[in-house]
């Protein structure tokens, strides 16, 4: 599959490009710096012109191509209705081609079978984490855009989704602070600063000493193979 | 719970068109002399019928916009489409000549319909389907239509003003069959439409967000269940007269019994919003005064009371 952003001006993104050629990629920035905004762009959430998947516009595409081209997994769950539970809410994710069983596969993955029949407005941020990330790979469209699938998470769940973000099947565009994460995936890196994008390439010269102070200045420090933030 | 209510509702519904003022002798109803026949075919049939339809369409009316616009207070009469019913109404009460004032439903038909395509053209003109803004309009309108009934009622004779009154307060009084088609087919229209997206309904439950990253076309999903729930509203208001709380009790009354999401509701809230009016008009009719209450003080005196108490008890069980 290929994505094209081309030159995609928004409220926080100032001329913004790039193109992936079946390929994953990590999103890395500070806060505010226009990540969310430039997911929420790629799958037309945030209407614009500037994103063609496989040359086609996204805006001019029908809403159930888009769907199987594209997913996006916001940070929340945002459920209306407190009477739709996780397992209701995960059936509307199958729409292309998984079957029902398939939920109590990514249930039991994913290690929250228990909560299957518990209302989405009752579960803690980390577990509606969970259950979003478990809608991702039930939609399993091409390219699935996540937006900080680690944040709320322990660390036996982070190394669970990273362990899926790595060799679960279609092509995964990964939002997050975590450089570790970042550096462990290995997948092409894009570093946004204040809507701009500032580094885009491989993860290894991302991660070079070089430029990590380039981007970050002495407030990262490198130890082994791990990154800490250098508190002074 | 579930099925003593239900035994309840189908024997209520059952027994409804054999009581009221006059006692009819069961026999009777079927001989075509008989002045019973005439009572229980042209006056009471049709009335429950009537009752029946308008409730139902009022209470999945309340269900579908609680969910469009995600906001539980929601009714199509928060929208001004009631308002604008009754407006048309005055205005055709005070301006027909004395022959046609029983042509007034119609023009609270067209109140209602051109209010519905007077806010799809703002949602269109302010290029925003964004519920919050139109759900603003709505009730901007609602008062503007207020203050031009009060113009209304201020330039009209007493005759008038009282047939304006009477009409805002709501009346199942309806003879023969004529105007009971064109509800129950409203009812059922309405009842097929929001039936056959019901899928999309439990997607717009969850997030419009999420609904659209599902592959859902959710302006033409949203545009196609308002139309449809003002039209239907508006064939009701024209008949009966706007009935309120109906919309706004019944949705939730049915959430806290069946503790389902509102997609698989569809069916018990437009069978029990049926039902609840045709109780109201029971007791309004059977109160033993002079003349019957209004339909609508009835429902509100109804609802009112129950709908805070349910709120409190929700409140308790969820701790």
């Amino acid at each position: 599959m290929n994505l094209n952003i081309d030159h995609l001006h928004t409220d926080y993104l100032n001329d913004v490009s790039f193109e992936l050629n079946n390929e994953n990629m990590v999103i890395l920035g500070s806060n505010g710096a226009g990540k969310t905004t430039l997911a929420k762009a790629i799958v037309n959430l945030k209407e614009n012109d500037r994103i063609f998947c496989n040359t086609k516009k996204v805006c001019e595409m029908s809403s159930e191509l888009r769907a199987r081209l594209l997913n996006f997994i916001p940070s929340k769950l945002e459920v209306f209705d407190e009477y739709i539970d996780v397992h209701e809410f995960l059936e509307l994710s199958l729409l292309n081609g998984t079957s029902h069983g398939e939920i109590e596969k990514v249930l039991r993955l994913l290690d929250i079978e228990h909560l299957a029949h518990k209302s989405c407005k009752e579960i803690s941020s980390g577990e509606s984490q969970l259950v979003l990330f478990a809608g991702g790979l039930l939609q399993n469209s091409e390219l699935t855009l996540f937006d900080e699938p680690t944040a709320n998470l322990d660390s036996d769940k982070k190394i669970k989704i990273f362990e899926l973000l790595k060799r679960h099947q279609g092509l995964k565009l990964v939002i997050t602070h975590d450089l570790n994460l970042a550096y462990k995936l290995g997948f092409r890196v894009l570093f946004l600063q204040n809507g701009t994008v500032t580094y885009d390439g491989s993860c290894e010269q991302f991660f070079d000493s070089e430029n990590l102070f380039r981007l970050f200045g002495d407030s990262i420090k490198r130890v082994d193979d791990f990154f800490m933030v250098n508190y002074r | 719970m579930k099925l003593t209510i239900l035994i309840g509702a189908l024997i209520l519904l059952s027994v409804s068109a054999f009581m009221g003022e006059t006692q009819l002798d069961i026999q009777k109803i079927l001989d075509p002399d008989a002045i019973e026949y005439l009572l229980f075919w042209d006056l009471r049939a049709p009335r429950v019928v009537v009752a029946f339809s308008s409730g139902a369409i009022l209470a999945l009316g309340g269900l579908v916009f609680q969910a469009v616009f995600r906001n539980s207070l929601t009714t199509p009469f928060t929208l001004g489409v009631s308002s604008g019913a009754t407006l048309a109404t005055a205005f055709g009460i005070i301006f027909l000549p004395a022959s046609l004032v029983a042509f007034s439903s119609i023009f609270s038909f067209f109140g209602a319909f051109s209010t519905v395509l007077l806010l799809f053209l703002f949602a269109r003109v302010l290029n925003t389907m964004q519920t919050g803004s139109l759900l603003l309009i709505g009730i901007a309108l609602s008062f503007f239509y207020s203050a031009a009934l009060m113009v209304l009622y201020y330039i009209s004779d007493l005759q008038q003003s009282y047939s304006i009154i009477r009409f805002t307060m709501g009346s199942l009084n309806v003879v023969g069959f004529t105007h009971v088609y064109a509800v129950i087919a409203a009812a059922f229209l309405l009842l097929g439409v929001t039936l056959r997206y019901k899928h999309e309904l439990r997607l717009i439950l969850t997030s419009y967000d999420n609904a659209f990253l599902k592959g859902i076309e959710i302006k033409k999903i949203n545009l196609i269940l308002l139309f449809f729930v003002s039209i239907s509203v508006g064939v009701s208001v024209s008949v009966v007269g706007p009935i309120g709380f109906v919309g706004l009790v019944i949705p939730h009354v049915i959430k806290l019994i069946y503790k389902q999401s509102s997609d698989k509701l569809i069916l018990p809230v437009f069978f029990y919003g049926g039902v609840f009016l045709v109780l109201c008009d029971l007791i309004a009719r059977n109160l033993g005064t002079v003349s019957e209450i209004p339909i609508g003080v009835v429902t509100s005196f109804v609802g009112g009371p129950f709908f805070i108490y349910l709120i409190g008890k929700r409140k308790n069980s969820n701790g």
